[in-house]
């Protein structure tokens, strides 16, 4: 009898990111999925990049130039909300482990991530304004 | 009990043997008032005598009815239909995730329970114990001397909400950590080599579901902290009495 | 000579435990139940683990069951029990007339009983009624339902019991000569239907026993007769409070957790499988607990429910009988290899499994002893950890 659909299994991993029928905290969890994730793969464009520079001097000049056009800057700007949002998420497990704010969690997560909000837009302006 | 009736779309899993699950739907007058168990139940009495689903207390004290409406963890049995629907509003039925299926809500248990058994959890304890976090004012005297059953009820509802369970069976789960924590290090220092490990209490990534589904005040996710500290100060003092 | 095999259709606590007797006896057992265990009345029960004190004046037999199975089941079965004791309390001149009874049938049925003042008392349970006129301490208890069922159900598993769960006894098999020599089956995990032979048929099916009774052309006088109960979310006891009086609606409240359960009332019914929870029988709950308990009025409801007591009718209602019947149907209908065990409380589930297996061993010819009194239980997770 295959009774087993409903068991954990790697193959069904895009359900770990289904947010229906979660709550403050496993949204949480999903957020950081979604950014370890979305940073892994920059670190991997950062490495192939890096390599790039290294095939010369009109390489990097492209690559300078390349790095002013809008659509880049929003990449950029996507990478740095990514960090700051694993990086408070991070804070949050780190405080709850420590057995700090664990009955109030949810406004825990809250209060970071309008943390997190602000820091982003002030990224954001100072990089479009730059 | 109010007198107006809803008229209410059940959709219920269903799964037999060699069978691909499937919703079945069915149409039902009900009482705002009255539990989701009691809707389903009346499914099996009056219209289809094949639906599977485990029940037994009806008032919260067993765990047998956890399921999955509309998408969350409920221990059915308590659930009010006003709560989780409205006049003319479908119910979506399915069995808790991360256990496998015996026949369309029913799930075998079997994993939870050999778990808990594993680390000893207490299903009686001092009546001290069980309430020291919360003790009424006006309790009598030599409370000691009482037993009561435990908090937690074993119902899984944490395990089918948890995301991490939801990557590995391995995951000895949240109330499985909880019955440990609430035995605690001190006196059962064998637990050590059960929940330091990475299929134990570090595979939690602080999602907090556990305590946000369990219907019997056990605050796993708090249990699970409050045992990381222990083994924290357990393997920290080892250090210092081995040198 | 092969094991002799018994099936047995029910799996609420007189057949979980008529499984452990038996598999204790040397029994090959099978369960047939067509839900999970604790699918009936079991599963609903109020749980209060009787001392006979509620029997004591008026059914002295069933009492004297009581306190002698309160008394083994604290020993078996701890890891299902809270073993706090109950007081009976009295809060009016009827009810200090019929302590005098109480008083003289709690000696006869040897039920252990200490006599409070109603300081004393408030003292042990402050958020009984502060007007009480009179309290007895008895050695009462609290079961989780499920937790007790499994907890036979895991020691039969033990010792090689199979439980066929979400299986549904549909008609039995019989040989021409009037023997029942087996069960035709609906596997509703598979929707497939099957035989199976046994060697003796145990028909442990509580308030349905006259259904399966049935199907043998056999009929046991069991009445069916459900009752109400409402669980409140605050703890406000650590004992079973009762009112000292003859038994009648809602007149007991019971710890279980963090909540107390006031139960319960009685009315008869005719469609067994779905019972309603009638409203004014919810409302009366809340008035009679109330009078025991003051604060409950303040709590709030954390579950409705009912169940269906498998009375055997001789009178009706609360006044039957509640001891138990083992039906040898060879004897009332001239049907071989077909025993019926109904009647009875949770408090006596062992009991009726003895009976039940000795009557069984006789029709059988076997001389097996009943071991369950002395035999501690295994957890009852294994019950579900154990194959099957
Ligand atoms: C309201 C109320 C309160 C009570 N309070 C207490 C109390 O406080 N203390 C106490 O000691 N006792 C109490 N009792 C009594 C006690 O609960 C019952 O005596 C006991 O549960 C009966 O158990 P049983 O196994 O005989 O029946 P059940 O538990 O009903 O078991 C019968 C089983 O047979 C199954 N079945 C039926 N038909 C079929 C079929 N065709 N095929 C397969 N399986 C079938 C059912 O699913 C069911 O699980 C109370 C009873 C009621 C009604
Ligand atoms: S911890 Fe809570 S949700 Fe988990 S099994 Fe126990 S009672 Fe259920």
């Amino acid at each position: 009898m295959d009774n087993k659909h409903n068991l954990p299994s790697p193959a069904k991993f895009w359900t770990w990111f289904n947010p229906i029928g979660r709550q403050t905290g496993g949204w949480a969890f999903i957020l950081n999925r979604v950014t370890a994730l979305g940073l892994t793969f920059y670190l991997f464009l950062h490495l192939v990049m890096l390599g790039q520079l290294a095939q010369g001097p009109e390489a990097y000049d492209g690559f300078v130039a390349l790095m002013h056009n809008p659509i880049i800057i929003i990449g950029e700007l996507l990478v740095v909300a990514a960090g700051i949002l694993h990086g408070l998420n991070g804070v949050r497990i780190i405080l709850t482990t420590f057995g700090v704010s664990i009955t109030r969690q949810k406004q825990l997560f809250y209060a970071l991530m309008a943390v997190a909000v602000v820091a982003i837009l002030v990224f954001g302006i100072r990089m479009f304004t730059a | 009990m109010s007198q107006n009736k809803w008229k209410i779309t059940l959709k219920i899993h269903r799964q037999k043997e060699a069978e691909a699950p499937h919703f079945d739907e069915f149409a039902l007058d009900v009482d705002p008032d009255e539990y989701v168990l009691d809707a389903v139940e009346r499914v099996w009495a009056f219209m289809d005598r094949t639906v599977c689903f485990r029940h037994a207390c009806h008032h919260s004290t067993c765990g047998a009815c956890g399921m999955r409406v509309n998408g969350v963890e409920k221990l059915t049995c308590i659930t009010y239909i006003r709560d989780v629907t409205q006049d003319g509003g479908t119910l979506k039925v399915e069995p808790l995730r991360n256990f496998p299926v015996i026949s369309d809500l029913a799930v075998d248990m079997g994993s939870l329970y050999s778990r808990l058994d594993t680390v000893g959890a207490r299903s009686v304890l001092p009546v001290t114990q069980a309430e020291a976090e919360k003790k009424p004012a006006d309790w009598p005297a030599g409370d000691e001397q009482y037993i009561r059953l435990a908090d937690c009820i074993e119902c899984g509802l944490c395990i089918s909400a948890c995301p991490s369970a939801a990557t590995s069976s391995d995951y000895l789960g949240p109330a499985v950590l909880a019955g440990a924590q609430a035995n605690g290090l001190k006196r059962n220092p064998e637990l050590l080599g059960l929940v330091d490990t990475e299929d134990g209490l570090w595979r939690c990534h602080s999602a907090f579901e556990c305590t946000a589904v369990c219907p019997s005040f056990v605050d796993p996710a708090r249990r699970i902290m409050d045992l990381r500290k222990q083994v924290f100060v357990e393997r920290f003092s080892r250090v210092f009495r081995r040198s | 000579m092969s094991k002799p095999h018994a099936i047995i259709v029910g799996a609420g606590f007189t057949g979980v435990a008529t499984a452990h007797d038996l598999a204790l006896r040397g029994f090959d057992v099978t369960v047939i139940e067509r839900g999970d265990i604790c699918n009936g009345t079991s599963g609903r029960t109020h749980g209060l683990l009787h001392c006979g004190g509620r029997y004591a004046v008026k059914d002295q037999e069933s009492a004297i069951e009581c306190i002698d199975e309160n008394t083994l089941l604290r020993k078996i079965v701890p890891q299902a029990i809270e073993p706090n004791g109950g007081l009976f309390i009295a809060l009016d001149d009827s009810d200090l007339a019929y302590g005098e009874a109480f008083i003289d049938g709690c000696e006869a049925c040897h039920i252990p009983l200490e006599q409070l003042t109603p300081q004393q008392a408030l003292r042990l349970e402050p958020n009984i009624n502060p007007r009480l006129l009179t309290a007895f301490l008895i050695p009462d208890g609290t079961f989780d339902p499920l937790r007790l069922a499994l907890s036979f159900a895991a020691n039969a598993k033990k010792n090689g019991a199979r439980f066929r769960t979400y299986t549904e006894a549909k008609g039995l098999i019989m040989d021409g000569t009037g023997r029942v020599t087996g069960v035709r089956i609906l596997d509703r995990q598979s929707n497939k239907a099957e035989e199976l032979r046994g060697d003796i048929l145990v028909n442990a099916t509580g308030a349905w026993a006259g259904e399966i009774a049935e199907m043998a052309g056999a009929d046991v006088p069991v009445k069916p007769t459900p009752g109400v109960m409402v669980a409140y979310d605050q703890r406000f006891v650590q004992r079973a409070i009762n009112r000292l009086n003859k038994p009648g609606d809602g007149d007991i409240v019971l710890p279980q957790r963090r909540m107390v359960v006031v139960g319960t009332t009685s009315f008869e019914i005719d469609d067994l499988d779905y019972v309603p929870v009638l409203d004014d029988h919810v409302d009366l709950m809340l008035e009679r607990g109330a009078e025991l308990i003051p604060a409950i009025r303040n709590a709030r409801i954390r579950g409705k429910y009912m169940a269906t007591r498998p009375l055997i009718s001789s009178g009706s209602g609360r006044s039957a009988a509640r001891t138990f019947k083992c039906y040898d149907h060879k004897e009332t209908h001239n049907v071989e290899g077909f025993v019926t065990i109904t009647g009875g409380k949770a408090t006596t589930l062992r009991a009726m499994a003895e009976k039940t297996a000795d009557v069984v061993c006789e029709k059988l010819g076997l001389n097996a002893p009943c071991q369950t009194k002395e035999v501690p239980l295994v957890s009852y997770r294994q019950y579900y950890a154990l194959p099957n």
